[in-house]
């Protein structure tokens, strides 16, 4: 009975966590935009954030309920997830997922570079407030860098704008327009609504977390398994659902480029500070089994994504059988295995 | 027969091959080329509000990039394009648009593997059920 409670508390829990994501995300957007924050600057950040703030939300209310460990599962278990699993499965079922060189160089490297970064301050024995600092420095670094490359890509796309109106008089009147949409932000007031709202997504969010991290908790102790390993399976794919929505109707949809770079970003978002935020509050534990083989397993299901797509700048759907493979194999070793 | 109002839809891929056969085709007709993309909105439950915007803005852009590659291939002396961007699902819209317009040949690409198929399924099987006219299906390859 107990089992089937917590379960029911978990998917509800679930649901909770990633509508109030959502809900946050959108208003807090809106409350950016009445500052004056430019349409490029929030519009990177709430993509960015968006899908990953379960993982983040999740790894923050562990350590606060002192179940830290619980907390890097999550992190390191969603990243395993997202490539081998996700990017498997959409790869699978679309047949193929392409990318694009510039995107891959830049996200790419980042995700590879914070997996190697998390492994050599957990080879320190726990993550302190130092680590945290570096972490969250290291994700604003990348923030600016994608700012930068949208500024770019929207100064283009301006400009193409501008050439089209020269040569097309027809679309002039639409094209004028979203020129001028592209060109300027308007500040607004900030409605009450969209404070309420923010708070009721900011609650759901710590509300669900918190229901999402007890059930987990729960479930390990009534199966007896680690808390580590609920984690690294059930809550590490739970939060990436979000994840998997986007980037499987994405790709079906031929929209490749955000497939591929969310699930690149929401990797490197979800070290950075899914890990280096809690990490300012209260020291990391690092399981010795984390250590030698689950962040392992993350770089390297990393460094074979990145080679796949470096072939033909695409995924394939044996690629994707491959990544799926990869992880079920991973999956049997840690819990029958290693455990 | 020469078809006089003739649509031609295309997500994009296949176009080069689609346009070179079509226009072997019907270089010489005296007929309107209604060109049509479909901006698919349909998003899988829980997809965030801001995905939902982000992929109708990016497929709207890519749909007026293929209108405008549509209207470079279908250039003729006697022939007149016209653009048409859609919002809704695919098969449904093709429908709808050829019966709006009282089109008499309804051109579109097909070339899907059997997995494909199955596992993603067909806009040109849909259309060819419900077409208010003919239909010619082109016959497409992955490079």
């Amino acid at each position: 009975m107990d089992i089937i409670i917590n379960v029911a508390i978990l998917a509800i829990s679930l649901i909770i966590v990633i509508k109030s994501a959502d809900i946050f995300v959108d208003n807090l957007v809106a409350i950016g935009a009445a500052f004056g924050i430019s349409e490029i600057i929030l519009g990177v950040t709430a993509s960015a954030i968006g899908t990953s703030l379960p993982e983040f939300g999740s790894a923050m209310i562990a350590t606060f309920t002192h179940s830290p460990d619980i907390g890097v599962g999550v992190v390191i278990g969603s990243n395993i997830w997202n490539i081998a699993g996700i990017l498997g499965i959409t790869a699978t079922y679309v047949g193929l997922v392409r990318s694009n060189p510039r995107g891959i160089a830049r996200d790419g490297a980042v995700t590879l570079i914070t997996a190697l970064i998390l492994v050599a301050f957990m080879f320190m024995g726990s993550i302190n407030k130092f680590a945290g600092i570096i972490m969250i420095a290291v994700y604003g670094v990348y923030l600016w860098i994608l700012v930068k490359d949208q500024k770019k890509e929207s100064r283009k796309n301006n400009t193409k704008i501008i050439e089209e109106l020269n040569n097309k008089e027809e679309n002039s009147k639409e094209s004028a327009e979203s020129s001028k949409n592209v060109k300027s932000s308007k500040s607004s007031k900030i409605s009450k609504k969209t404070i309420i709202w923010t708070l009721v997504g900011l609650t759901g969010l710590i509300v669900g977390c918190r229901l999402l991290v007890y059930s987990g908790v729960e479930l390990a102790t009534i199966a007896g398994v680690p808390t580590m390993i609920m984690g690294l399976f059930t809550l590490a794919i739970g939060t990436s659902i979000p994840e998997l929505v986007v980037t499987l109707s994405s790709a079906m949809k031929g929209l490749h480029d955000l497939s591929i770079g969310n699930i690149l970003g929401s990797n490197t978002f979800n070290i950075m500070i899914g890990i280096g935020v809690p990490a300012l509050f209260m020291d990391i534990p690092v399981e010795p089994l984390s250590l030698s083989f689950d962040a392992p397993v993350m770089i390297l299901v990393t460094l074979m994504v990145l080679l796949l797509i470096k072939r033909g700048m695409k995924l394939t759907r044996t690629d994707g059988i491959i990544l799926l493979a990869t992880y079920i194999g991973y999956a049997i070793l840690r819990l029958f295995v290693l455990n | 027969m020469v078809y006089q109002k003739i649509l031609v839809t295309s997500a994009g891929e296949y176009l080069d091959q689609m346009a070179k056969e079509v226009m072997e085709l019907i270089a010489d007709w005296n007929t309107e080329v209604i060109g049509l993309y479909v901006v698919e909105t349909s998003t899988p439950i829980l997809t965030s509000r801001k995905i939902k915007e982000m992929m109708k803005k990016e497929l709207t852009e890519k749909g007026k990039k293929i209108l405008l590659d549509m209207e470079e291939k279908f250039k003729g002396p006697n022939i007149k394009f016209k653009p048409l961007l859609k919002e809704g699902k695919p098969a449904d819209e093709i429908v709808k648009i050829a019966e709006e317009e009282g089109v008499d040949l309804l051109i579109m690409g097909t070339g899907k593997s059997m997995v494909d198929k199955y596992l993603l399924g067909s806009v040109s099987e849909k259309v060819v059920h419900t077409s208010p006219c003919t239909v010619l299906l082109i016959r497409t390859s992955k490079e």
